[in-house]
């Protein structure tokens, strides 16, 4: 019987491990998703190696040799050409960790190499394992991992692209065998049961199946609510400002920020925070690069390599052209560069007519390209300086504007109008469908294309953003394939569906107007109107050429909003300061997610002129809810913290009520708890004369003792006393007294 | 407490107090004689001579006034010299039956493991069945009955060991123990002037030990105690150093014992401390630890003390 039993045992502990494994392997497999870990299969493998190695009881010396082995294989699979365990190989190895460990001493942790994460990593699998061991079939108590699980699964399921439904249900039905089994196995300890435990098993194992399959099985199958709170991930990203610039090449996802080469666009980038520059302005403004103007059907690059650059020195007056009709306000900025990285060239507010660094430096620029450089010595540099600008930032007049017909024919427009020949023709006719109904002029067609991206089917995403193929070309894949992505693909293809309709346009880089930073220590002098520029805020936005007005900037991106004025005619000298009634973009009024997108479309809310608070009209907004999790988070810390008085309080009253004292063993049970909160342990082997010895020693008093005897009395000697409710209560009262005033 | 409780209180004081005198220092071994003699159990004392076993047992002959007989087993002690013997009578030309020392109301079995196996359940059967027979005549014992039996400890040479059967015929087995050296010191001035059993008087009637015997039955046992007792008894089946767990019959007399000590206490209803109390006790001699436990050192009051630690108190009613 015995052996039976033990062998039963085995077997749990078997199937309890071979669960751990099954979680465990359910932290793997999101891996290869949001993080850029490769080849997770091979952690897979090992994950797997290291668990059936720890289930075979071998000899522990022989496990951390075959384990250690494991690791050696792995590393030699994926990093090391040599031949496996030659002495170059573990030179090789041992030069590779000599190196990381002294890059780890340094905190250089972007210098540590891919192998050796990789073995830091193995270890952390094969430590984990062991712990998991220990947890589950040592001290069977998986509760605590399997939570970890779940919320790990569901975090990545609500903040990255990973999609979680089938891993939840997974964990589910492991979790609740394995918590059952776990369960299961601490009765028969406790009670040590020597009953014939093979057929409890399956005695126990059938309903939990029966429960798992059942409850799985209709949780899979009901209909479910919708998410009742907003998605939190748009605010996340708003906050983190995620808005890109167009990076370089490579595989993957791209860090963003300002690059130079734009011929492939594409591709995810993940944020970052590097401060670029800080300005100050009395406004937050998009700032403006370069231009570029040939669109290749994979990227931008420009029609020449060679252009006429202007010399000056400070007056810059001809960088841009605007004409007669539009009105400007002039304003003054300060520009220090705080990380310029590679940024060469000086980004600058629409309409700026000077520039006057602080020491020995000279500017050239070029109208043709819109780019602004400094020059030291003959260098194209970015001076450590502060730059002083002046602008007369432009307000464009929306009915000059109206004037202007929608197709140029004018020579001089001949490089804004052309799109590759490669493009296909379903572009040129969904830009025809657009403006179908539109008023045939330019303005309103362009703003027509801009508002097409507000339909409901784009969605701003900055990660899971697929490169064209080779045979692809990139406006046509986000126009109508994938319908996601940042900027990039948002004023591209404004750029592109423009010159269909023969309307001379071009793509523009730059930055957004960053984050008010008030305690920044760059620019002392300046008051609190000092924008923070990061890396996160580069961005690209579209100019649409229009006659006797200028170039006039528009953005397609659905979140953002251009703080570029329109004045509509009469009223231009009401217009201070930007602050303007109509802005060219309408995304304040594209923000509260419309009801019928559906819960993929992510709420893009990264306006960056508003930044945190925004927030969204519809449903809960993130203050809202944050404000909703702190109250439960309060609530449940205050019942916690006070159960106790609680519950006193409620027996209280039912004990001085209840005459006839049914709720006697309730009160004493009550009391016991109480006692155990304060430290005082009632043992399951300790009779209550024993324990109420214990309690009056340390409560100074023999309160304890009085009650246990009635109570005892009661249970013992199954007497009705009711005629002790007085002093029941007296004793009761009493005790929680002393209980709650002796400090725990 | 009602009258007859606390009168009946008094007078166990009084021989509690009879006893003390002679018996210096030892309350737990005389309150746990008079828990066998109330409920109608018998007792194995198990010490080294001189510790006052003999003692103990006469003073408590004396304050119950009761007829004491005393048997000192030998190895060449028969069975008939324990029952007793019929007699062929010359003058009246008739068999007369010589009761032997049995036929006492206290009987002092002393150093029971010294005799052969065939006297030792002589002695042992009467005990249980509370009568014997000699010569085809059924003699039916004295009443009350009760049996105190001293054993040297059987690592003692020249000794039969008694079987587990025949202990299990004990309702408790007692250790005397030396006394404290303050003890010893008073039992010295005590007997000086001549020894303090000559002393003492008889304070209760065999009647009314009959009458206690018979109220001690009466105490209230809870089902969540007989629960208690039968769950403790059980758990000493499956003790994994114990080889031989404890029999029903120990259940029995653990709730008699326990009874019987709730009386003494002047309580009419059995609380888990009493039967707490009294497990090892009633238990350790029924017990037969297998050879790990002897490897590891623990002796039955040990792994008993595992078992009754393991073994939940009932808190709640049924």
């Amino acid at each position: 019987m015995r052996l039976r039993s033990e062998h039963a045992n085995q077997w749990m502990d078997v199937i309890l491990y071979v669960g751990a494994m099954l979680l465990m392997l359910e932290w793997i497999y999101p891996l290869e998703q949001v993080t850029d870990t490769g080849n997770a299969q091979i952690f897979f493998i090992f994950v797997v190696y290291c668990f059936l190695l720890t289930l075979i009881y071998i000899p522990t010396w022989l496990t951390v040799i075959l384990k250690l082995f494991g690791v050696f294989f792995v590393m030699h699979a994926l990093f090391y050409d040599l031949p496996l365990l030659s002495l170059e190989w573990i030179g090789l190895v041992f030069e590779d960790i000599r190196g990381n460990i002294g890059e780890l001493w340094g905190q250089n942790w972007d210098a540590l190499t891919p192998s050796f994460r990789t073995l830091l990593f193995l270890v952390l699998l094969w430590m984990l394992s062991y712990l998991l061991y220990y947890w589950f079939v040592i001290v069977k108590r998986p509760f605590p991992f399997v939570l970890l699980t779940i919320v790990y699964i569901t975090l990545l399921d609500t903040f990255t692209a990973m999609d979680g439904t089938n891993g939840i249900i997974r964990t589910f039905v492991i979790s609740i065998i394995i918590l059952g089994l776990a369960n299961l196995h601490r009765i028969i300890d406790r009670e040590r049961l020597n009953v014939p435990v093979l057929n409890s098993v399956t005695k126990w194992l059938a309903p939990i199946l029966a429960v798992v399959i059942i409850s799985a099985g209709i949780g899979y199958a009901a209909p479910k609510y919708d998410p009742q709170w907003p998605d939190p991930v748009p605010f996340l990203e708003g906050a983190a400002e995620s808005s890109f610039g167009a990076g370089g090449g490579g595989a993957g996802t791209n860090r963003v920020g300002y690059g130079v080469n734009d011929e492939q666009l594409g591709g995810g980038f993940t944020a970052d925070p590097t401060t670029v520059f800080y300005a100050e302005v009395n406004n937050s403004h998009y700032w403006k690069v370069e231009t570029k103007d040939v669109y290749t059907g994979k990227g931008w690059v420009r029609s020449s390599d060679e252009y006429q650059y202007t010399g000056a020195d400070a007056n810059i007056s001809g960088l841009e052209y605007y004409g007669e009709s539009v009105e400007f306000n002039s304003r003054e900025t300060t520009l220090k560069f705080e990380n310029p990285g590679n940024l060469d060239k000086i980004p600058y507010l629409y309409g700026t007519i000077q520039i006057v660094p602080e020491g020995n430096v000279t500017h050239e620029y070029s109208s043709r390209t819109g780019e602004l450089f400094s020059l030291f010595e003959g260098e194209r540099v970015v001076a450590s300086e502060p730059y002083y600008m002046y602008s007369d930032f432009p307000s464009f007049p929306q009915n000059a504007m109206r004037e202007v017909p929608t197709s140029s024919e004018t020579e001089q427009d001949s490089p804004y109008l052309n799109n590759p020949d490669s493009l296909p023709d379903r572009v040129g006719e969904l830009a025809e469908e657009i403006v179908a109904d539109v008023d045939d002029n330019r303005y309103d067609q362009a703003m027509a294309i801009e508002e097409y991206f507000e339909n409901g089917d784009f969605v701003y995403e900055t990660e899971d953003v697929p490169r064209p193929e080779e045979d692809e070309d990139y406006v046509d894949q986000f126009l109508f394939e994938t319908q996601r992505g940042y900027c990039d693909n948002f004023s591209t293809s404004m750029v592109v569906l423009l010159r269909e309709l023969d309307i001379p346009a071009r793509w523009v880089k730059g930055f957004t107007g960053g984050e008010s930073a008030p305690d920044q220590d760059a620019l002392p002098d300046a008051g609190s109107n000092v924008y923070e520029i990061q890396n996160n805020n580069a961005h690209s936005w579209v100019e649409v050429y229009f006659d006797d007005v200028g170039w006039v900037p528009f953005e397609p991106t659905i979140g953002f909003s251009n703080e570029a004025s329109i004045s509509t005619g009469e009223d231009v000298d009401d217009l201070m300061d930007g602050e303007t009634d109509d802005t060219l973009d309408a995304s304040d009024e594209s923000e509260a997610p419309e009801p019928d997108q559906g819960e993929e479309t992510e709420d893009t809310d990264a306006d960056d002129s508003t930044g945190v608070g925004s927030g969204s009209d519809g449903g809960l907004s993130i203050l809202q809810w944050i404000g909703i999790v702190l109250v439960i988070l309060v609530t449940t810390f205050v019942v916690l913290k006070y159960r106790m008085h609680i519950v006193r309080k409620y027996r209280e009253r039912q004990l001085k009520r209840d005459r006839q004292l049914e709720s006697f063993p309730k009160a004493y049970d009550t009391l016991i708890r109480a006692l155990n909160k304060k430290g005082l342990y009632h043992e399951s082997g300790q009779t209550l004369g024993e324990f109420a010895k214990k309690v009056d020693r340390r409560l100074g008093n023999g309160d304890m003792t009085k009650m246990t005897r009635i109570y005892e009395r009661y249970v013992y000697r199954e007497e009705d006393v009711r005629a002790s409710h007085e002093e029941v209560v007296e004793l009761w009262n009493k005790l929680m007294d002393k209980i709650f005033s002796e400090r725990s | 407490m009602t009258q007859q409780m606390m009168n009946q209180q008094s007078k166990l004081d009084q021989l509690f107090e009879n006893m003390e005198r002679v018996m210096v220092g030892k309350r737990d071994a005389i309150e746990l004689t008079l828990v066998a003699l109330f409920a109608g159990g018998h007792v194995l004392l198990e010490d080294v001579p001189g510790v006052g076993k003999t003692m103990l047992v006469r003073a408590l002959a004396k304050s119950l006034d009761l007829d004491f007989k005393r048997v000192q087993f030998t190895p060449d002690l028969l069975p008939s010299d324990v029952t007793g013997v019929s007699v062929y009578n010359q003058k009246n030309m008739e068999f007369e039956f010589r009761p032997g020392p049995i036929m006492g109301n206290i009987v002092l079995a002393d150093e029971i493991n010294r005799t052969s196996p065939k006297t030792q359940s002589a002695l042992l059967e009467s005990m249980e069945e509370s009568h014997i027979t000699v010569d085809g005549m059924t003699m039916a014992l004295s009443r009350p009955f009760f049996v105190m039996a001293t054993q040297n400890p059987i690592e003692y040479e020249g000794t039969y060991p008694l079987p587990e059967a025949q202990l299990d015929r004990f309702l408790l087995k007692l250790h005397m123990g030396y006394p404290a050296k303050q003890e010893e010191m008073v039992m010295l001035d005590r007997t000086s002037a001549g020894h303090p059993i000559d002393t003492l008087t008889s304070v209760m009637s065999k009647e009314e030990l009959m009458e206690r015997q018979r109220q001690v039955k009466e105490i209230h046992v809870s089902d969540s105690i007989k629960r208690y007792i039968v769950e403790i008894v059980s758990n000493t089946r499956k003790h994994s150093l114990i080889q031989l767990g404890a029999s029903p019959r120990a259940s029995i007399a653990l709730m008699k014992a326990a009874q019987a000590y709730a009386y003494i206490q002047g309580r009419d209803y059995l609380l888990p401390d009493d039967v707490k109390y009294l497990a090892p006790h009633v238990l350790s001699h029924r017990l037969l630890l297998n050879s790990e436990a002897k490897f590891q050192g623990e002796s039955a009051p040990s792994v008993l003390e595992d078992v009754i630690k393991k073994t939940v108190v009932p808190v709640e009613r049924g």
